[in-house]
């Protein structure tokens, strides 16, 4: 078990490397000129050469590639963040300020799917092809095709028209004001949280019909377990194990679905930081935002894993 | 075996020639099948080309020019002249929603072919070859499935600027993972077959291998993934639309529409909100019941390799 957790935490790390090249690649190398982005197509074309080199060199942007995207690094070791061109407040900051209610909506959302998803499924699977396996089974392919960002605006708009109710605008942390905080997470999390739920009824419906099929199964069938035992107690457990995993890949989807939910809903979590920085061109702050998420998707995931294999011996002992 | 290339050319036309209506024919009775076996998924892939046909159509359709405004009808409920209302400068919401198909499925389309593809591609030369250079593109893949597809192609869309090129490159490279994925699994089981075996006692190049003996086994699972694709792409565009990064304003797209719909004052008005909604849902949801129906249908063992 050891050595499994040493392998992957090292292989980790690599990723977290390659991530961080694709991101500076991506938003430093690629073509754009920030002073475009901090001043405006109109602003720039004002500025004289020798203001434009002395702002390039302020911003560090007329160091070679390398050395730029070594002080980045630097910086992130540090955990020096940079701060907007457009507001006073740092990186380091906005993420601690915003970060815990993007946090609770994305660990809410994954309780839902869980919720919803496992009890779908195993409907489904209990008579495959049968009426209500075929009315589930498309309810959660509906699910997949309903954009979540649109759900939240008729959600918001509905709730609006028909009881009056505007979800308060300010975000209050958990502990001073739980009440105020439930009602700003609770929209994004039930949307997200559905079209998870979605994926997860697929994937544990498949598994469930795999594994139902083998042996162990049927054993525990012909010593006369009840059909609700032998799905709960024998089946289940190990059809879990996949739908485990996809988690993982979902809580990507929950990070990157809350962008246009947050906006959707005017929730003020990361997600809407993250759409105030692509609407504001700011490469810094999108720059180390993007990094957060994947290094939190990468570390999430790397969390699965163990769990898996703690969960299943197979996987260990490779 | 014997023959030599330019033999082999010459006796090809006439066959293809003669082979022709029967063809069509093969088309024909294939879409028979799929309609009797699968009507629930023939009605949905009848949708998707009455989609596409409306995209290709559209001046023909559209009651109204979508960019025009008209400051005596500025956002007015659904009525008879305006079957889903206008919006906050008097254009037609009917119309920019006929158009707005062109755009999402330009780019849908394009991202696949792009994406799908070459992903697809990669992953068939990483099964076929094996050794360092799967080991290397693995190692590549995984490192562009560390993000979040909307996050990476967020950011390329914002680095690259926004315009339909941009979008679709964004979107793509977003795709080329899965389709690397997919496609290598299925040639690593297809490599093990005999007859894969028996065509390289035979001495054939690697690219006749390829081309003659995996690459047609690869083409059911790659219009699975494809048809699948399609409909997460064109979520992606909306999304990407919705925050600002799409296709620039004025172009219409249901993601613009949408963002449009929240300057349209405290309270967005609801057919602003709702008609451009359901036209992704609707379309996403064609594509994505297409594609399920078609997995239906092909080989059962495909199934396996296609749920990673």
């Amino acid at each position: 078990m050891y050595s499994y957790i040493v392998r992957r935490l090292a292989f980790g790390l690599l990723t977290i490397l390659g991530v961080s090249l694709i991101v500076f690649t991506v938003l430093r190398v690629l073509p754009g000129d920030p002073l475009v982005a901090i001043f405006g197509p109109e602003g720039f074309t004002k500025l004289s050469d020798a203001e434009r080199a002395r702002y390039m060199a302020d911003l560090g942007l007329s160091d070679p590639l390398l050395v730029q995207y070594l002080n980045w690094m630097g910086d992130i070791v540090r955990g020096n963040l940079g701060r907007s061109f457009f507001r006073s407040e740092s990186v380091a900051e906005m993420i601690a300020r915003r970060g815990p209610l993007t946090a609770e909506i994305g660990i809410i959302a994954v309780i839902l799917s869980w919720v919803v998803g496992i009890p779908v499924a195993i409907v489904s699977a209990l008579r495959p092809n049968s009426v209500s396996d075929n009315v589930s089974r498309f309810f959660s392919i509906l699910f997949l095709a309903i954009p979540g960002f649109w759900l939240g605006m008729l959600i918001v708009l509905a709730s609006l028209f028909w009881f009056g109710y505007r979800v308060p605008l300010a975000g209050a942390s958990l502990l001073e004001d739980p009440w105020t905080n439930l009602q700003v997470v609770i929209g994004p999390a039930v949307v997200l949280g559905l079209g998870q739920g979605a994926y997860i009824a697929r994937m544990a419906r498949s598994s469930l019909l795999e594994v139902v099929r083998e042996d162990y199964v049927r054993t525990a069938r012909a010593k006369g377990l009840p059909g609700r035992l032998v799905i709960a107690l024998h089946a289940l457990p190990n059809a879990m194990l996949p739908v485990i995993t996809l988690s993982g890949i979902l809580l990507g989807f929950v990070l990157a679905g809350s962008i246009p939910v947050e906006r959707a809903f005017g929730t003020p979590g990361l997600g809407y930081a993250m759409y105030n920085a692509v609407r504001e061109r700011d490469v810094f702050v999108m720059q180390n935002l993007v990094f957060l998420y994947a290094v939190v998707f990468v570390a999430l995931n790397i969390f699965i894993d163990m769990t898996i294999a703690w969960l299943d011996p197979r996987i260990r002992y490779r | 075996m014997t023959a030599t290339d330019p033999e082999i050319a010459l006796d090809a036309s006439p066959i293809v020639a003669a082979a022709e209506p029967s063809r069509w024919r093969r088309v024909g009775r294939g879409l028979r099948t799929f309609i009797r076996r699968a009507p629930f998924s023939a009605f949905w892939g009848g949708l998707a080309a009455a989609i596409l046909l409306m995209a290709i159509a559209a001046p023909v359709l559209a009651p109204y020019e979508p960019l025009k405004s008209d400051f005596r009808a500025m956002t007015k409920p659904p009525d008879e002249k305006h079957v889903f209302g206008t919006d906050q400068i008097g254009r037609d919401t009917l119309s920019r929603i006929i158009y707005g198909s062109r755009a999402s499925l330009t780019v849908a389309i394009g991202a696949v072919l792009f994406g799908t593809t070459l992903g697809a591609l990669w992953g068939l030369a990483c099964g076929y070859f094996g050794g360092r250079f799967d080991i290397a593109s693995q190692r590549i893949i995984e490192f562009l499935q560390s993000f979040p597809d909307l996050i990476l192609a967020m950011a390329i869309a914002m680095a690259l600027g926004a315009g339909l090129g941009t979008v679709i490159v964004a979107i793509a490279i977003t795709r080329i993972p899965f389709g690397g994925r997919v496609i290598r699994a299925v040639v690593l089981s297809l490599k093990e077959m005999s007859y894969v075996e028996a065509a390289r006692g035979l001495g054939a190049s690697h690219l006749r291998m390829m081309a003659r003996h995996i690459l047609p086994q690869c083409i059911a699972p790659y219009l699975i993934l494809a048809t699948t694709h399609l409909g997460v792409a064109i979520i992606i565009e909306a999304s990407l639309g919705f925050l600002g990064v799409g296709i620039p304003p004025p172009t219409p797209t249901w993601g613009n529409m949408l963002a449009d719909s929240l300057n349209a004052g405290l309270v967005p008005p609801w057919w602003l909100v709702l008609f451009p909604g359901c036209a992704i849902t609707i379309t996403v949801l064609a594509f994505s019941l297409l594609g399920d129906g078609i997995r239906d249908l092909v080989d059962p063992r495909l199934r396996g390799a296609l749920r990673q």
